[in-house]
């Protein structure tokens, strides 16, 4: 029998304190929390990419990707209103608890991809899990080479973490272009779908890495322009969700094929998702 | 190896219940169904039963069981959140070696992977397992053909023989040795190694008429579903038969996938609750917005026959999944248990298309 790893909380959810939210979008708002017990808050160290199960109390759990950086960042979680148990998160507030269990999953593979140019892909929501690794990069600058962030929403209402969005603008050696889906009033940027700015931005593809998220479409559509364009499966990553019940690869409800998007995953390669042998 | 004399069987019984909580197969008087059961008394358990219809996995994973239990008041902010240890110790007694298997299957993935399942953990421990050969099988049984019977080889504290007169009684663990010194009995003599061939070679020749069809095309199927060769119109065809009533997932003993629910009460606590689940069931990955990535029967159901035959979940149990019990064919209301499948996989690599 294995012994259970201290590190991750796998069975009893450990209670955080909501302390603050904001609204991002519609539907979309962004829990800040510290957990309860001030050992943990220490101790609960978490990797890019990673994910928890969050109980709301009462309704349920959900596994939600991680958008703070373990290093100098709030923790918080960013989620959307869409069914019955991010829907009773919604309606806490500051002073509130919720149980977090985790963290768990493989994260992104940093040492992998250092000395490369980094291209970010994403779509509507889709920045949320790619937030950490970007904040995570930024911090660790000079490791890397060309730095390029490719954002696209329906609509200028849609972009999530504008705040962030707008420092990033301003950092230098960052190349950030952002576009929605179509023109509206107001709007002075770019317009079209997200793998239209794969083109305008003269993407490298030599020495390179792409982090692409987002809704099953703009994914494809992405990795057809990047594949077309003549980067590997290997060299673009991803990170799926799935429906999950225990997040320790017990449940089996994550499985795609046999492979469980909890343990195995959630950060995948392209040509791993190739090989699923399911539909993501 | 000792000698327990069938006089001496409630014994036997009666010392495991002084310390345990027992299991075993009883008889269903109304139905006249070999149940495996919570026995309410020692001597209710019967050795000589046929088969349960139903597995002991129940006992290490329930039905429906509560992992967990809280109270949150929103306005004083309290939490109170506890996971009780209330798993007494269980003895199941009378465990078949394909549901023995089945439990031995459950033990590496639920104790031997990246994780260690709690849950699992608190009811497996502490318990006491005492087999029996299978000296009867069902006409669907077929645990020659996926080597998991008729007799146990690991994994119990007591593997019983019926001998006739007398059970052989192996220990495989110093419970099982403290058991046969505890109740005083005598060493088996010389012929005792020959005489359990014997009744072994028995059992396996009743197989002789019934699993002909799969002995030889286990290892077939395993090796086509691992490399991808099952034809889409094989799945299709399964994927038609198929009722989704999970009634396969739910008699299978080497089948755990679950479902987690926190189910509230207006004033009382919050029970999280875990529940058999079934990769059959149309909601199973089903996601918050409706999007469900597995959505045609045929594409959720060749996952069942995956996590049974395929190589890759072999590893996860050093073993197939399929422990050859024969109960899914024997509950499928749409005739594609196990040994269908099988067939209906052999049959698309002999049979010529017209």
């Amino acid at each position: 029998m294995n012994e259970p790893n201290p590190a991750v909380i796998t069975t009893v959810p450990t209670p955080a304190v909501i302390e603050e939210i904001r609204p991002e979008i519609e539907d979309v708002r962004t829990c800040y929390f510290r957990f309860e017990d001030p050992e943990i808050e220490k101790s609960f160290a978490v990797r890019s990419g990673q994910f928890v199960m969050c109980t709301v109390f009462g309704a349920g759990e959900f596994a939600v990707s991680l958008p703070w950086s373990p290093e100098g960042d709030r923790r918080h979680l960013s989620v959307r209103a869409v069914g019955k148990v991010t829907g009773a998160l919604a309606r806490l507030a500051p002073g509130d608890k919720i149980g977090i269990r985790g963290p768990f999953g493989n994260g992104f593979p940093f040492e992998a991809i250092k000395g490369k140019n980094i291209i970010y892909v994403a779509g509507g929501i889709g920045i949320i899990p790619l937030r950490s690794s970007i904040v995570h990069v930024l911090l660790h600058r000079p490791e890397f080479g060309r730095l390029i962030l490719l954002y696209g929403a329906r609509a200028p209402q849609d972009l999530m973490y504008r705040d962030k969005i707008e420092e990033w603008r301003r950092t230098e050696g960052f190349e950030t272009h952002i576009t929605i889906d179509r023109p509206r009033p107001g709007w002075t940027g770019e317009t079209g779908f997200v793998h239209t700015l794969i083109e305008k931005a003269k993407v490298p593809v030599e020495n390179t890495v792409a982090f692409v998220c987002g809704p099953p479409i703009m994914f494809n559509a992405v990795i057809k322009e990047l594949s077309a364009r003549g980067l590997r499966d290997d060299c673009i990553i991803s990170t799926l969700e799935r429906h999950m019940k225990c997040g320790i690869g017990k449940c089996q409800h994550c499985a795609i094929g046999r492979t469980l998007v909890c343990t195995d995953g959630p950060v995948f390669t392209y040509k791993q998702i190739k090989t699923l042998g399911e539909q993501i | 190896m000792y000698i327990l004399p069938k006089a001496d069987v409630p014994r036997l019984l009666d010392a495991i219940a002084a310390r345990y909580e027992l299991f075993g197969p009883v008889v269903d008087p109304i139905s006249g169904d070999t149940l495996f059961d919570r026995a309410s008394a020692p001597s209710a358990v019967r050795l000589d039963a046929p088969i349960p219809v139903n597995t002991p996995k129940f006992s290490v994973f329930p039905h429906f069981e509560r992992i967990l239990t809280y109270r949150y008041d929103r306005a004083s902010k309290a939490l109170d959140i506890r996971r009780e240890d209330l798993v007494r110790p269980k003895a199941l007694v009378g465990v078949r070696s394909c549901d023995l298997t089945g439990l031995l299957c459950f033990d590496r993935f639920f104790l031997g992977q990246e994780f260690v399942d709690e849950v699992y953990r608190d009811h497996r421990r502490k318990m006491l397992i005492v087999a029996n050969t299978c000296v009867r099988p069902f006409a669907q049984c077929f645990c020659v053909c996926t080597d998991s019977g008729p007799a146990a080889v690991e994994g119990f504290d007591v593997n019983l023989t019926d001998l006739g007169e007398a059970f052989l009684f192996e220990t495989g663990s110093d419970k099982g040795r403290g058991l046969a010194s505890e109740l005083g009995l005598a060493p088996a003599g010389e012929h005792a190694a020959r005489d359990r061939a014997a009744v072994v070679n028995r059992s396996i020749g009743l197989f002789d008429g019934q699993a002909v069809e799969n002995k030889a095309w286990i290892s077939r199927a395993v090796n086509r579903l691992t490399t991808g060769f099952v034809k889409p119109e094989t799945w299709e065809y399964i994927g038609q038969q198929c009722f989704e009533c999970g009634a396969c997932s739910f008699v299978c003993p080497s089948c755990s996938c679950f479902n987690v629910q926190d189910a509230a009460t207006q004033a009382g606590p919050t029970d999280r609750l875990r529940t058999w689940d079934s990769c059959s069931f149309e909601g199973y990955s089903r996601m918050a917005g409706e999007h469900n990535p597995r959505r045609p029967i045929e594409d959720r159901r060749n996952k069942r026959f995956f996590c049974k035959l395929s190589y890759s979940q072999s590893k996860k149990y050093l073993r197939p999944g399929c422990v050859g019990c024969g109960r899914c064919a024997r509950v499928c209301p749409g005739d594609i248990g196990l040994p269908n499948v099988v067939t209906a996989i052999r049959r698309e690599i002999t049979e010529p298309k017209p």
